[in-house]
């Protein structure tokens, strides 16, 4: 089992959505790149970076973890929040628009373009969420 | 009488709050007063017989705490049975027998742990707590039946206090949720709504301790607690022959005003948002003290519009207002014009709006009127019949002026209903409702124009004379044993005055009593055009999903630029399927009203209320096109689910 956002998960979880989700039908044909800043991960309550880049559909890089050139990445969007809600999004509990809406996560960035992009971003959560990881 | 026997009337808790404010000079429960959770007012109990008896929880020995600090006064029916026609000491007695029946080993103790020890080393050890029971009576008015979930109810008496429970909140990483007096969770959670304006576990801070109030005459405002109600800061001002401009009796001003800011008919005069305070002070996410009159603090009053800007959980917890009072006048009159159609109506409120004529102005259906001021469902139902079907009035110009405004409004019509017709409408509407097959108002409906031929001829004198009736007349609509006590509560002249009843708001909860309902409306633009078209797209998701839909007020701004418009979806909230079909036409509405340029639904106001409403209403929202509607969808689905998780 995988520890949650760490590269080691990052690169399982690429290989997943690569095989599992079709770019089109599942992923919309989405562009979007997102930058998550994820606050408070235990052990030792460090920042860790979690980026994402689609292009039509594509999952092109999923990045995760404490190395700071992954904050240097140009991201359309930025989302932070606790890792305690990140969890909650991993594993299914919450989606990101509601944890949003609840004020648990900050966006930065387009929010009428986030919209467009709400629902293949659910299909890309919920296909990981039934991967093995260790939160 | 078991749990069981009363489990269909603790189903009907509508959870308005009433019982807790003085409103009929009853004092309110004693050991609500007492011990401040809501598991010990009627609301709270009837709400705890419920969860018993379905099983949701199991006893402890807070059980009989609760049940032995009720001294059967029967205050809670004289209040409650006022408003919503329930009977809460039936549910207390039911309780009573449950806990004198209870097996020993069924009762669960419930250990002290971590958070709860440091919630108490705040707050003092009576006011916090984790007690399933507790936490049971807040459901439906605050949190959602979770089995398994951890919940903490605390109760702080100060901003320190407060303080401190954000940053214990925050060290074990477990969200909190304020709760004024739970009126808008009362509606939001009885439909889709519910898991977004809730929490899923952790620390509900009810607020209900912090009642502080200072009037101060010489700069007309006050400054309150977040645990004051808008009738308690009404009362207060009234003392002072000043006027705050409130929300319904019940409501929590800090969380009104922090949630929807202040929605009433007085906002022709007073304003909206942020018109109706001068200062607040709010505690952030990490505990920080805000006040908006801080220099240092980024823009307060900016916020964002349209459909992205969705967020139904306060990100800040009101400590204190500081709100605007106004002055009253000896002259103010209330006068009602009544319209068969509504773009009539809207037509001459529109005039009125435009020339700032109105301390209060607002449309009202005759349903609205019907539901306020008919002390049963019964008699609601036939007044409204009347009304619609005989004198063909389903709609109301309401204005409450000074002499001179009221020149304007006769040079415009003399169709007047004015206070005496109001107070004989009042304390004869079960009269006028037991007319409806009466032959005078069957003659009366045939007439070209009923309404002229009733309050413009010389029929007028014969219906106030006919309706003229006393509060011992009124009062035999209710049960036997409340009659009295009612009849010296339509004696008091308040009962009857429509100014009164306009500033302290004690009715409106009574559009709770029969069936529950879903706010639905929002800002728009002040034009007839719009406002018919919201109506209409309103009318129209209520008509798809086979719910009752009916127009409820709408109120202007800013000199008629902007309207305001309460359309409400009245359902059975006891029926499954009547809460599936009301959650649908909720985001059938959404849709339609998003389609609307300039069009703001009301869900999308929460959380502004101590913006400036020219930051919420401008730029006008540009209403989506047909490629952007389904968007609507793919936000619901994200954030509620599918249809079948509501």
């Amino acid at each position: 089992m995988v520890k949650y956002l760490t590269e080691e998960w990052a690169q399982q979880a690429k290989k997943k959505v690569l095989e599992t989700l079709d770019p089109k039908k599942d992923l919309k044909s989405m562009n979007a790149v997102i930058l998550n800043i994820v606050s408070n991960v235990p052990p030792d309550n460090k920042t860790v970076y979690y980026y994402l880049k689609f292009v039509e559909g594509n999952l092109e890089e999923l990045l995760a973890g404490t190395d700071p050139s992954i904050q240097q990445k140009q991201a359309e969007f930025m989302v932070n929040g606790d890792y305690t809600t990140f969890v909650q999004i991993g594993k299914g509990e919450m989606s990101t628009a509601m944890a949003l809406l609840k004020s648990r996560v900050k966006l930065t960035g387009n929010k009428m373009k986030a919209l467009t992009i709400t629902k293949p971003l659910d299909t890309y959560t919920s296909c990981l969420k039934t991967m093995p990881t260790e939160y | 009488m078991t749990l069981s026997e009363v489990l269909s009337a603790t189903k009907k808790e509508a959870h308005c709050g009433m019982c807790k404010i003085d409103y009929l000079d009853t004092g309110v429960c004693p050991s609500g007063k007492k011990h401040g959770f809501l598991a010990y007012w009627p609301e709270g109990r009837v709400e705890l017989a419920r969860a018993l008896a379905e099983n949701e929880v199991r006893p402890t020995p807070v059980l009989f705490d609760i049940v032995n600090s009720c001294n059967f006064c029967g205050i809670c029916d004289k209040q409650c049975n006022f408003i919503t026609q329930l009977r809460p000491m039936k549910v207390e007695r039911a309780l009573k027998e449950y806990a004198d029946n209870v097996p020993k080993n069924q009762i669960q103790t419930v250990p002290e742990d971590d958070v709860l020890k440091d919630l108490r080393a705040i707050v003092g050890n009576e006011w916090a707590t984790n007690d399933p029971l507790i936490i049971a009576s807040y459901t439906r008015s605050a949190l959602k039946h979770q089995p398994n979930a951890s919940y903490y109810v605390v109760m702080p008496r100060t901003k320190e206090e407060i303080i401190a429970i954000v940053k214990l909140a925050n060290k074990y990483k477990i969200p909190y949720l304020p709760r004024g007096n739970g009126t808008f969770f009362s509606v939001a959670m009885n439909t889709l709504l519910a898991p977004a304006v809730t929490i899923e576990q952790g620390i509900l801070i009810d607020l209900w301790r912090m009642k502080d109030i200072d009037i101060h005459p010489e700069t007309m405002s006050a400054t309150i607690g977040p645990g004051v109600t808008s009738f308690e800061l009404q009362k207060a001002a009234s003392a002072h022959k000043l006027r705050a401009n409130v929300a319904e009796a019940e409501s929590h001003v800090c969380a009104n005003a922090q949630n929807l800011g202040i929605i009433t008919t007085w906002s022709n005069r007073y304003g909206w948002s942020s018109d109706n305070f001068i200062d607040a002070e709010k505690i952030d996410a990490e505990g920080n003290v805000i006040h908006l009159s801080d220099q240092e603090v980024p823009n307060p009053y900016a916020t964002d519009n349209g459909v992205t800007s969705l967020s139904l959980i306060p990100n800040v917890i009101v400590t204190s207002l500081t709100v605007k009072l106004h002055h009253m006048f000896e002259d103010e009159e209330n006068l009602f014009v009544p319209f068969t159609k509504l773009e009539d109506a809207i037509d001459m409120a529109e005039q009125l709006a435009k020339r700032d004529i109105g301390i209060s102005l607002a449309i009202i259906s005759s349903k609205y009127l019907s539901e306020f001021i008919c002390p049963t469902s019964d008699v609601e139902e036939g007044f409204d019949h009347v009304l619609k079907k005989y004198l063909k009035v389903n709609y109301l110009v309401d204005i409450i002026c000074t002499k001179q405004d009221k020149k304007i409004v006769q040079e415009m019509t003399n169709l007047i209903i004015d206070e005496p017709l109001v107070k004989s409408l009042i304390l004869g509407s079960a009269k006028l409702a037991s007319m409806k097959n009466s032959s005078l108002l069957k003659m009366i409906s045939e007439e070209n124009d009923p309404i002229k031929a009733v309050f413009g001829g010389p029929l007028r004198k014969h219906l106030e004379r006919g309706l003229a009736d006393t509060p011992r007349e009124l009062v035999k609509v209710f049960d036997e044993d409340l009659r009295a006590f009612y009849e010296k509560v339509y004696s008091r002249p308040e009962m009857t005055d429509p100014v009164w009843l306009h500033m302290f708001r004690i009715l409106p909860c009574r559009m709770e009593r029969k069936h529950f309902w879903m706010y639905r409306g929002g800002y728009m633009p002040g034009d007839k055009q719009t406002i018919m078209k919201v109506c209409n797209a309103l009318e129209a998701s209520a008509q798809k999903y086979n719910i009752n839909g009916a127009f409820g007020f709408l109120s202007y701004l800013e000199h008629g630029k902007f309207a305001h418009l309460e359309y409400d979806y009245y359902y059975d909230h006891t029926d499954p399927d009547a809460k599936k079909r009301v959650n649908q036409s909720i985001v059938d509405s959404w849709k339609r009203q998003f389609a609307i340029p300039g069009v703001t639904p009301l869900e999308f106001i929460c959380n502004k209320g101590l913006r400036r409403k020219e930051h919420i209403l401008y730029p006008f929202p540009a209403g989506l096109s047909e490629e952007e509607l389904p968007l609507v969808d793919d936000l619901v689905e994200s954030v509620f689910g599918g249809e079948d998780q509501w």
